[in-house]
């Protein structure tokens, strides 16, 4: 059953006297607990993707439903508690707060979410219980990063929404953290998708959608995801 | 499935906050200083102003105060019974007043004694409250005195004190202290300046004994009188001089214009005006520091504010989060203000009901005012908050994750003019066009430190202002060593006779009454003068500074008598004279003259008695003396009412100054902590957003003094240029309080003095180089290194 489907979605946007198309007519469905990889280049509108299916952007044209209920005619609270109770993000640069220590940040979340899960169980899940009163400057990339996952992951959202979450790290922090995140797409069913422009993360994904200046060019079942210690980039 | 442990916990995002404050504790001390020293000042002067208002009123009521006060030549005692028949008056009394030598151990001393009858009855006007001892008998020669002369004289019930009256010496025998709501402010005369409780004091004696002393068998010479609720006070008046005319009406003093009074009441309203003022001007600035460090806040905060948006909060739940900073400002400011405010209001009450002398201690802790007060400084925070913090609502979560564009670099207003342009150095050019690239902040620094610079420039100038006031009035405008009255009006060729009792120099007569100058409905009570044309004693100067004669004929009036009565050069006077039987008599104005003290009218002394009095008389000498026994001498003549030394008046002013240096001395400090939150604020919210610059100056090899003295250097810049504005701003605050302060008794012309403006400068400079020392500690810690690798720098 899909979860999310997007339907002729387009987005374009003024910059300057030129008009950029960041999106153009996509469309596509994701199942629920898939891993999905949405891969490309910059500039191939990933991320504006990313952000129209997080609630967070709206798109010039078509629609997105989760659950067969339309995102796309929501107004500016609905969004919100779109993105407070259904989504999680997991930023590039982790985005956590500095003046919070690791538990505080996720609690952050947690407060407003209205299913959250057990602070404890997740700070364990993500190997975080022994670094749970420490603030970012005390931590690594690998460990902050897993911080942004507590905190996306705590809020019980149905689907995960993932922009680049290697992409600061080395590459074996990057192998931890898809560990993780497969374990809660495993362990905790939630859908995750993963954008990329790492076609090696590729491998481990359930579905695969290529995107290319705007538009996809490729979207198919992986038949055969590998196990992610297995990933080499 | 999980969820809240405890209901009443704190939430993360305001945890988020508490640190953010505690990270930022500089500046939010800085703001919290200004608030509650505007709240602390408010809570203080409103409770210490309803305190005393609230004290003043009682006292008068209970103490039975006139609404009215009638000098007379001489009117039967039966008269003022007669008065109550009048529509409007309640009450009516008359006494005896006159005024005394007191006789002292030190021959050469000045003490003059105002001897007031009293009945000692309750319903009696204007009734003393009785501190120590016991009230006099009807007849006898006993005295109360007033609590004020007794404590400076060291005088106790039970002593004995020697008065001159008429060339003989009486005794009386002090049984009561008291105190009197006609003088809360002990002042002799308008002259005074400042009260000098050893030099003049009051004592309350038996009708018995005043009319002898005064000579007024049977009569009085003050008429006092309260008015119904709903009086016409005006009307009133007319019916009551009409009634009394005959015996000779000298004086009609109102309420209003009762010494004492009048200055309480202008005390009142300073104090009022300054307790809605400095308030204002400090949450104002307060509120402008807010605006600018949260509005910079949420710019470097841009990618946080996204992130909190991403997760799920609420525009409102996020503005919320920076308004909350201003709010516990406010509101934390505003408590500590208070209370502190309450702690001061019960000192500062106490300490104005002893310099006023009230017996009265009615001291409220009105705790409505710590409401206020809370709720005026949040309210204000908040909205401050608000506006500085609107900008949490336009960032779009999506757009937060990309980096800002950076601001397209534009050229500087001075690029323009090559000339001046090509000739500044490369660091120069830095500084100058840092200070322009944000100008609101630059502005906010500008009017701050010009605000700063004004209010130095004000408070510093009150010295010289009063001093060169003074200096003007006794050495420009008056010359004269000594000025002598007499009790009864004599012959010119009279005057002389003194030279037998005294050493003098030089000395002229003169002719001073009082009469009621009119010009349509414009009414003023003055004294005019008359002197010789050629008088040594007096250089008269028109409105223009140009020196100018008393004319033969009319008479030149002081610029205070010109605006009250809308006159001008030649314009025609109606002059009232208070001596029974008078005609009106209309004089012309010859000139219009500066006077800083006093209000006053002065003609040709011939022409004087000839129009308004009677020919060849005078009242009273001016001289100039080396003799050391002038006053010892002179108490002893019997047509001598009053010796007033001008060294002595000098004297009182200059201790009154001494209280004054504690007062600017404190507006000094407030001006500067102004002035120092500014700039350190604004200081450090531009090194938090120049961060990433910094840390590229630093790579390429400055040194971190030299990156602050590049600050140093743009704060500089704008401080010079505050400093030049802050002149015409502080001399335009210094026109509207000439304008506030000018009363009947003084004119004061505030434009500061050089002097003013260097101190004001050096205070000013000190509080901004302090400030900017203060940040060189935040710069030194600053990790230009990190700043580089932060994304959100």
């Amino acid at each position: 059953m899909a979860i999310l489907r997007a339907e002729h979605l387009s987005k374009s946007y003024q910059m300057g006297e030129i008009e950029v198309k960041a999106l153009r007519d996509t469309s596509f469905e994701i199942q629920e607990g898939e891993f999905v990889v949405i891969l490309g280049p910059s500039g191939s509108g990933k991320s504006t993707l990313l952000n129209i299916i997080g609630g967070m952007d709206l798109p010039t044209a078509g629609k997105v439903f989760l659950h067969e209920e339309e995102i796309t005619v929501y107004h500016e609270r609905e969004l919100t508690e779109y993105r407070r109770n259904k989504v999680g993000f997991i930023f590039q640069f982790y985005n956590i707060m500095a003046n919070l220590t690791a538990e505080e940040n996720v609690e952050l979340a947690t407060e407003i979410s209205q299913n959250p899960l057990p602070i404890d169980e997740i700070l364990e899940a993500v190997g975080l219980s022994e670094r749970r009163d420490h603030f970012p400057a005390q931590m690594s990339g690998g460990e902050q990063q897993r911080v942004s996952i507590a905190r996306a992951v705590a809020k019980n959202p149905e689907i995960l929404l993932c922009d680049e979450p290697t992409g600061a790290l080395d590459f074996q922090t990057g192998i931890t953290i898809l560990s993780l995140l497969r374990k809660v797409n495993r362990d905790m069913g939630k859908t995750v998708i993963v954008i990329t422009h790492n076609a090696d993360i590729a491998y481990m994904a359930d579905r695969v959608i290529k995107m290319r200046s705007g538009r996809i060019i490729d979207d198919h079942i992986n038949e055969n995801p590998v196990a992610v210690e297995d990933i080499k980039w | 499935m999980v969820t809240r442990r405890n209901k009443f916990r704190i939430h993360k995002i305001d945890t988020m906050l508490m640190r953010m404050i505690g990270h930022s504790k500089g500046q939010f001390f800085a703001v919290l200083t200004i608030i509650l020293i505007g709240i602390a000042t408010y809570t203080a002067l409103n409770m210490t102003s309803i305190n005393m208002n609230n004290t003043v009123e009682t006292y008068y009521r209970e103490n039975n105060f006139p609404d009215l006060f009638l000098q007379i030549v001489a009117v039967p005692s039966q008269e003022a019974e007669r008065l109550k028949s009048i529509e409007g008056v309640r009450e009516a009394m008359g006494r005896v007043v006159i005024d005394v030598p007191l006789v002292t151990e030190n021959e050469k001393e000045r003490v003059n004694l105002r001897l007031i009858t009293t009945t000692g009855a309750e319903t009696e006007l204007s009734r003393s409250t009785l501190i120590k001892g016991k009230m006099i008998s009807d007849s006898g020669s006993e005295a109360l005195l007033i609590e004020q002369f007794a404590n400076a004289r060291g005088i106790d019930v039970g002593d004995s004190i020697h008065i001159q009256v008429g060339g003989r010496q009486h005794t009386l025998e002090v049984t009561g202290i008291v105190a009197n709501p006609e003088y809360i402010y002990l002042m002799e005369n308008v002259q005074s300046l400042a009260p000098d409780d050893r030099k003049f004091g009051i004592c309350y004696v038996s009708e018995q004994f005043g009319r002898q002393a005064a000579g007024l068998s049977g009569s009085f010479n003050e008429i006092l009188i309260r008015y119904d609720d709903n009086a016409e006070e005006e009307a009133l008046i007319d019916e009551v001089e009409d009634a009394l005319d005959l015996y000779g009406v000298k004086q009609t003093i109102k309420q209003k214009d009762q010494l004492s009074n009048a200055i309480i009441l202008q005390e009142l309203t300073q104090l009022d005006t300054m307790a809605n003022s400095i308030p204002i001007l400090f949450l104002l600035v307060a509120g402008l520091i807010l605006m600018m460090m949260l509005s910079r806040l949420v710019k470097k905060d841009r990618i946080k504010i996204g992130v909190l948006k991403a997760i799920g909060y609420r525009n409102s739940q996020v503005l919320m989060h920076y308004v909350k900073y201003a709010l516990i400002a406010g509101f934390s400011g505003g408590s500590a203000g208070a209370i502190l405010g309450m702690a001061l209001a019960g000192g500062m009450t106490k300490l104005y009901l002893d310099f006023f002398n009230i017996p009265l201690l009615r001291i409220e802790f009105y705790y409505s005012f710590l409401l206020y007060a809370v709720l005026l400084s949040s309210v204000f925070c908040v909205l401050s908050g608000m506006i500085g913090a609107r900008g949490v609502l336009w960032i779009a979560p999506a757009d937060a994750m990309h980096s800002e564009a950076p601001k397209s670099g534009k050229r500087i207003l001075l690029e323009r003019i090559p000339f001046f342009w090509k000739r500044l150095s490369f660091s120069s050019k830095m500084v100058s066009k840092n200070i322009f690239r944000n100008k609101k902040r630059s502005l906010f620094v500008l009017a701050g430190i010009t605000l700063t610079y004004a209010m130095m420039l004000f408070t510093t100038s009150m010295p010289d202002v009063m001093n060169q006031m003074m200096n003007e009035h006794f050495r420009e405008f008056q010359k004269m060593e000594y000025n002598i009255s007499f009790r009864n009006p004599v012959h010119q060729a009279a005057a002389g006779d003194l030279e037998h009792l005294i050493k003098v120099d030089y000395m002229e007569g003169k002719l001073e009454y009082p009469f009621e100058l009119t010009n349509g409905n414009k009414k003023q009570a003055v004294s005019i003068i008359g002197l010789d044309r050629d008088t040594k004693f007096y250089t008269f100067r028109d409105v223009n500074g140009e020196k100018i004669k008393i004319p033969k004929r009319g008479m030149l009036i002081s610029e205070n008598i010109a605006n009250a009565l809308d006159v001008d050069n030649g314009d025609l006077v109606q002059v009232k004279s208070y001596i029974p039987n008078r005609e009106d008599v209309y004089i012309q104005v010859q000139g219009v003259i500066k006077q800083t003290l006093g209000i006053n009218a002065y003609m040709d002394v011939d022409t004087m008695g000839e129009t308004l009095l009677e020919k060849n008389v005078i009242n009273g000498i001016y001289a100039n003396s080396g003799d050391p026994d002038l006053y010892e001498e002179l108490i002893r003549a019997s047509n001598i009412a009053s010796v007033m030394s001008v060294a002595d008046t000098r004297a009182v002013y200059d201790q009154y100054m001494t209280m004054m240096a504690l007062s600017i001395g404190s507006m000094v400090i407030f001006s500067g902590i102004l002035g120092f939150c500014i700039v350190y604020n604004a200081t450090i919210v531009s090194l938090g957003e120049r961060e990433m610059e910094f840390s590229s100056l630093r790579v390429l090899g400055f040194s971190k003094r030299e990156i602050f003295f590049m600050i140093v250097r743009e704060n500089n810049g704008i401080m010079i240029a505050g400093l030049l504005l802050g002149v015409p701003v502080g001399n335009m605050m210094a026109d509207y309080s000439s304008a506030a302060f000018s009363t009947d008794m003084y004119t004061l012309d505030m434009s500061p003095t050089m002097n003013a403006l260097i101190m004001a400068a050096v205070y000013t400079i000190g509080f901004v180089l302090l400030a900017q020392l203060a940040t060189y500690r935040k710069i030194r810690k600053l990790d230009f290194l990190q700043a580089l690798k932060n994304r959100e720098s």
